[in-house]
């Protein structure tokens, strides 16, 4: 799924260095295996994770593998927020009569990550706490503004998804902590969600993306792959009325690559992302707008 | 009583349909596993990033990379690969890629045909559509995809309207 | 002039030949059952992981094994330092300056790109091996780096090769006809300052590696592997361990695709060996994904600088020059032969008679390449394809009536080009027809509307070429007139067993092409026996003594050579058997006939001998006779007749047989943001005569998938401090099932003249996908800005620029004219 974490150009790859496995039963253990050692990190799908150990690029000293917390997998819907465990894969949202009702963004986003082996195991929370700028539900979330609650061995806080990103492959999940569920309100009536951008292949890596969504004319854009985190586009939000069209949301979006300094690589330079950003804004807020008026 | 993180434990699984225990260092691949602790050399490696799906089996049922998985984390969970597929006879599906020459060097077909079986046994008339996209985490660098879609579509008899 | 020879072609019975036999290969891989050689194990083997540098470019100070060596479960380690002891530099194909280049098993004294070996460790397992290379400490001084084979070139270059005195390999002027007087004479002149076939490589899904034991008794090693050409492995392998050949057996079985991108990993081979030789036991070695991308087999990048072409009013392209510039990576593996076999299609399809390629290929801190499928002439059918279409373009022509009316037409069969080779066959307006037809090309403008109708740009592309195959090695002698290399050849052998079991053995090592099938298919049309009665053994082994010099799987020929072989293996064997029954039954054997499983007399068929009868008697069952009966054992060398090259006048043919593929493609463009799709594809080919028309269709659509990645995803890209910005499937995407468009394809014959069956070899001809999908962007351009497309390779980014700044890659194109 993922392995832009640093450096794949790495020499020699392929094998794990030594570690240590627990397979707890229950958060609690969870949560003393991560806190109790140093170097310790939570395994969910293990779809970058241990892909990334496979490159050496990180390797954690244990690995406390989450799979028999059947309670991180569940997806309800509690009043009107959609709680989905961290744990959930890709596949189940898919799968999911509650997403399909309360916010069916995140399973049309979740059916074009990768593949059908990566979405059987990769996980909703793998997803967001590893944070690659190009995964697909940082800005997904940022835009719907999700809450995450994570578990300690001091308890439990809620983190808005506006705060939960912070750095590079770094989020509000520090050591000893655990992600339990994502909180993402349930969609109303004159509410539209959309997500657009540009991938490598089709259902590849992302190049460039935004996700918007809009509630009765209220707007949040969120641009991912063009900083280590995804970048709220506060600007074209408040340029961005309750009645759009084409000429107005190109109005709103202009200039908005100018304002950003994305990274170059071999799939984009800093312009042809700044360009691309743009674009999708531009078709992110035109979906959202279309299916808010659904 | 919390569980004590080890380096090496004996994984009891289910390999199709035969209960194995073994000792595993824990970061052995499960693919690894299969291939040289299991002699079971079917399913292939093809990369090392988890990208080409030359390693798919299933894992309880659903298809999935297996070398995006630790032996350790199959422990308890019941295994299939291409070795399980066929028994005195190929399958209508591995007939299928033989009928439509859907396989040149042989290299990636373990993989597809654990992606396309998992597909058949949840959808058992797919369109070409819904085929590819089982079959997008398999690469091929010598059929071009075109003879293996035919192939599973023909399984499924033209699939769905 | 060179003598054309035209061979009969036999009158086989169309029994087998020419029907899609399902596939006999199949039943062991649908099952995993195949035997790639990582499949095999042997007792006590120690796997090898290898050390490999993270500059491009730097002197090895020191390497410290110690460490390593502590590890528990590590049995021993190799350095660059051994090798050269132990062994001699591999012998090198170029002459000065080229040929002065030290190549070793591991980097001796500096490495030269990112990636490359300079240990070997081996341990108890894979994980261990890979612990212990981390504990290698090697020590480097960075030294300066080149990556731009033009700036390699240049004065004041960082230097790879001492030894060379300076990064150019080889350089040479082909020039045939009289360019000059035919630029006086143009009406026309399209310059064109840039071309640029870019660097990717075909990625088989298996990669490269061997198990090599050694047995010290008798010294011999046994190398299980995947390398794709045998004969070339162990004439670079023996001598550079100062041991005869024999002594390197190799054996192949299943192998993962080769595409040529396994043909030059004697390098790793050798350190095996003498891995196996040190430690005493079976050595493993795999090859990782990273590995590979890293440090084997790109294809060859060629830069086309300030080329101009030659054009008559009526649209008659008379005459080219170009100054290409190769760019062959950090070592010479396979190079430069990649510097003449372009010369094999020098004027593409077309009757240019008037050619002129200033031809230099330089050493960069890259990984080393080597063979890809299309090799060389892929590059250079490019360059042709290119100015055609931009010639059509800038000067107003219609760009299928161009081609049609400057392709070497039907009735030039056989066709000698300016530089000697001979088109041996085929219909190319004809088959350039049936694409049209295929693609719908007559609605193509109502289309180009109902697209811009949704805001995309469509574009429409033809891409016609070549796939010359079965080789003259003499052609080498034109790169180095000291080689002592001509001609081709392949082996078959085949038996009667004692139960009258037929048995084939083959010198090919196949990756998917079918060879047990279309071998078997020939044999039982021979024998007029049922094909299931034919066996053929799989892959290749050196102790069949079933192969010669240039024995392997590469370079489009299996259907000529190799078929060829099992062809004359046949006859003679055929001729074997009736000799015998004539003998058992005192008849002439002009009255005998082979048919259903039995050697009988033609007009008394009671009078027949069975299979396992006439293969029992000279096995078991030999006396009473007065003179010997033959022994039901035939081996037969395939040899095409070829001349050695006039190497004053770069004259001669280079290639026994010509393919043809014409490709067409649709594409649409989404003008904001450069990214496009194939929405239409079409694919014409003719092979000559085709054994198995399933199979060759299957190669037509893997070629086309190749180029389809090479064209759209496909690059390996370093920056300017020598990092391989795509090492992996991550940031090298290949394309996946929802990436293909869709496809139509169609096959002409038309058999070839100079060929045991009428065959042609086939499988390399996907270079039409890169040429149609250029000219396609380039045809949807023209809607905006009317970029021209200079790059083989181009990804979403390069279409965007080109569309912002249409008048960057104009510049690159001047009209002149009267």
């Amino acid at each position: 799924m993922t392995c832009h974490e640093v450096g794949c150009d790495r020499i020699g790859a392929m094998l794990l260095r030594e570690v240590a496995y627990a397979r707890p039963a229950t958060v609690e253990e969870a949560v003393s295996l991560l806190s109790e050692h140093d170097g310790a990190r939570a395994l969910a799908g293990g779809q970058t994770l241990v892909n990334v150990m496979k490159q050496r690029a990180a390797s954690p000293d244990v690995l406390v593998d989450l799979a028999k917390l059947d309670e991180l997998k569940t997806i309800s819907v509690s009043g009107t927020t959609l709680e989905i465990g961290a744990m959930a894969t890709l596949t189940s949202i898919i799968g999911s009569a509650e997403v399909e009702v309360s916010r069916p963004i995140l399973a049309e986003v979740a059916a074009t990550v990768a593949d059908v082996q990566v979405r059987n195991r990769g996980t909703l929370g793998g997803n967001v706490c590893l944070n690659d700028p190009t995964n697909h539900f940082p800005p997904l979330l940022v835009a719907l503004g999700a809450t995450m609650t994570i578990r300690s061995s001091q308890g439990e806080r809620s983190v808005p998804a506006d705060e939960f990103f912070i750095g590079v492959f770094e989020t509000a999940v520090r050591e000893g902590d655990l992600l339990t569920r994502i909180s993402i309100p349930a969609a109303g009536k004159g509410t539209g969600d959309g997500m657009a951008g540009v991938t490598l292949g089709a259902h590849g890596t992302y190049v460039a993306n935004a996700a918007a969504s809009v509630t009765n004319g209220a707007w949040r854009v969120a641009l991912g792959c063009v900083a280590a985190v995804p970048v709220r586009a506060s600007a074209v939000e408040e340029a961005l009325g309750a009645d759009v069209d084409d000429a107005s949301v190109r109005a709103a979006v202009a200039g908005l690559g100018a304002t950003l300094d994305p990274p170059f690589d071999v799939h984009a330079s800093a312009d042809y992302r700044r360009s691309l950003a743009e674009t999708s804004v531009v078709r992110a807020v035109l979906q959202a707008a279309e299916r808010a008026e659904r | 009583m919390s569980t004590t993180p080890i380096t090496s434990q004996v994984v009891t699984v289910t390999v199709n349909g035969e209960r194995i225990e073994k000792d595993v260092p824990a970061r052995r691949l499960l693919v690894h596993f299969l291939r040289d602790d299991l002699d079971l050399t079917g399913t292939h490696v093809g990369c090392d990033t988890g990208s080409c799906g030359a390693c798919t089996v299933h894992l309880d049922g659903v298809p999935v990379k297996s070398c995006a998985v630790l032996a350790v984390q199959a422990d308890g969970a019941t295994i299939t690969t291409v070795e399980g597929l066929a028994g005195d006879e190929l399958t209508p599906l591995q007939r299928s890629f033989h009928e439509h020459h859907a396989l040149q060097c042989g290299y990636c077909t373990p993989g597809m045909l654990m992606s396309a079986s998992a597909l058949l046994a949840e959808n058992p008339s797919p369109s070409e559509e819904e085929v590819k996209v089982a079959l997008q985490g398999n690469i091929c660098r010598c059929t071009g995809y075109w003879n293996i879609v035919d192939a599973v579509v023909a399984v499924g008899k033209g699939g769905a309207a | 002039m060179t003598a054309v020879e035209t061979t009969e072609t036999t009158t086989l019975q169309r029994g087998f030949v020419g029907q899609s036999v399902p596939r006999r290969e199949d039943r062991r891989l649908v099952q995993g059952e195949g035997q790639f050689f990582d499949d095999v194990k042997r007792h006590g083997m120690g796997y090898l992981h290898f050390v490999r540098s993270p500059y491009p470019h730097a002197r090895i100070e020191s390497i410290d094994v110690s460490a390593a060596l502590e590890l528990p479960g590590v049995y021993g380690t190799l350095t660059g330092d051994e090798v050269a002891i132990l062994t001699d530099p591999f012998f090198q194909i170029a002459a000065d300056p080229g040929g002065q280049v030290r190549d070793y098993a591991l980097a001796v004294g500096k490495v030269r790109y990112i990636g490359e070996a300079v240990a070997a460790v081996v341990a108890e397992t894979r994980e261990l091996a890979r612990d212990a290379a981390e504990l290698v400490v090697v020590e480097y001084e960075p030294l300066e780096v080149v990556v731009d084979a033009r700036k390699a070139l240049e004065e004041g270059a960082p230097v790879l090769h001492e030894e060379c005195g300076g990064n150019m390999s080889y350089t040479g002027v082909w020039e045939w006809g009289d360019v000059d007087a035919a630029f006086a004479e143009a009406d026309h002149v399209v310059k064109i300052s840039e071309l640029h076939f870019d660097r990717f490589n075909s990625t088989p899904l298996e990669l490269d590696g061997g198990l090599v034991e050694y047995n010290r008794g008798t010294g011999q090693w046994t190398i299980t592997t995947n390398n794709q050409f045998p004969g070339f492995a162990v004439i670079m392998m023996a001598p550079a361990m100062r041991v005869g050949t024999d002594k390197l057996r190799i054996v192949t079985q299943d192998i993962g695709g080769g595409f040529g991108n396994k043909i030059t990993s004697h390098p790793q081979l050798v350190a095996c060996c003498l891995l196996a030789r040190k430690l005493n036991r079976p050595i493993q070695w795999t090859e990782w994904r990273t590995d590979f991308h890293q440090s084997m087999s790109h294809g060859n990048e060629r830069w086309f600088l300030e080329t101009e072409v030659a054009v008559k009013a009526d649209g008659t392209m008379t005459a080219f020059r170009t100054k290409a510039i190769d760019d062959a990576g950090a070592y010479l593996r396979y190079e430069p032969l990649g510097g003449v076999i372009w010369s094999q299609v020098a004027p593409g399809m077309y009757g240019w008679r008037n050619i002129r390629v200033e031809f230099t290929q330089a050493m960069t801190n890259k990984a080393p390449v080597s063979p890809n499928r299309g090799y060389s002439r892929m590059q250079h059918l490019w360059f042709t394809e290119r100015i055609a279409d931009i010639v059509a373009q800038e000067l107003g022509f219609d760009r299928v009536e161009l081609r049609k009316k400057n392709y070497v037409q039907p009735g030039q069969m056989p066709y000698e080009t300016p530089n000697g080779c001979v088109y041996d066959s085929g219909d190319y307006p004809k088959a350039l027809e049936t694409v049209l037809e295929l693609i719908g090309y007559d609605t193509i403008e109502e289309r180009r509307e109902e697209a811009a109708s949704r805001g995309k740009l469509l574009g429409f592309g033809i891409g016609s070429t070549l796939d010359s195959g079965t080789n003259n090695f003499g052609q080498s002698q034109l790169l180095n007139p000291d080689l002592q290399f001509s001609g081709n050849n392949e082996v078959a052998t085949v038996k009667l067993d004692i139960f009258g079991e037929i048995v084939v053995t083959l010198g090919t090592t196949p990756q998917g092409q079918g060879h047990e099938t279309t071998a078997a298919q020939v044999v039982a049309d021979i024998l007029n026996c049922d094909v299931d009665l034919v066996h053929v053994r799989v892959g290749h082994d050196s102790y069949w003594n079933s192969h010669a010099g240039f024995s392997g799987t590469y370079a489009s020929q299996f259907a000529v050579t190799g078929l060829g072989a099992v062809k004359g293996a046949t006859e003679d064997l055929a001729n074997q058997m009736k000799t015998l029954a004539s003998m058992v039954f005192q008849c002439p054997v002009e009255a005998i006939e082979l048919a259903d499983g039995f050697a009988r007399i033609a007009d008394n068929p009671d009078a027949a001998l069975p299979f396992m009868a006439l293969g029992a008697i000279p096995n078991a069952n030999n006396a009473g006779f007065p003179s010997d009966p033959p022994p039901m054992n035939a081996r037969f060398v395939y040899r095409p007749a070829f001349q050695v090259p006039d190497k004053e006048k770069k004259f001669g043919n280079l290639t026994l047989t010509y393919a043809m593929q014409i490709h067409a493609c649709v594409v649409e463009v989404d003008p904001e943001t450069g990214v496009y799709e194939l929405v239409d594809y079409a694919a014409v080919d003719d092979c000559g005569t085709r054994v198995n028309p399933k199979i060759v269709e299957g190669q037509v659509m893997g070629a086309t998938a190749h180029a389809i990645g090479a064209a759209m995803f496909e690059s390996f890209a370093y920056d300017e401090e020598g990092n391989l910005l795509t090492p992996n499937f991550y940031d090298y995407h290949v394309p996946h099932t929802l990436d293909m468009p869709p496809l139509k394809t169609a096959a002409t014959e038309s058999p070839s003249p100079f060929t045991p069956l009428g065959t042609k070899g086939m499988g390399e001809g996907g270079g039409g996908g890169i040429h149609c999908i250029c000219a396609a962007l380039q045809d949807a351009l023209r809607a905006s800005g009317g970029g021209i497309v200079t790059e083989s390779h181009n990804p979403y980014h390069r279409v965007w620029e080109m569309l912002r700044e249409p008048e960057r890659s104009r510049g690159k194109v001047q009209v002149t004219g009267r």
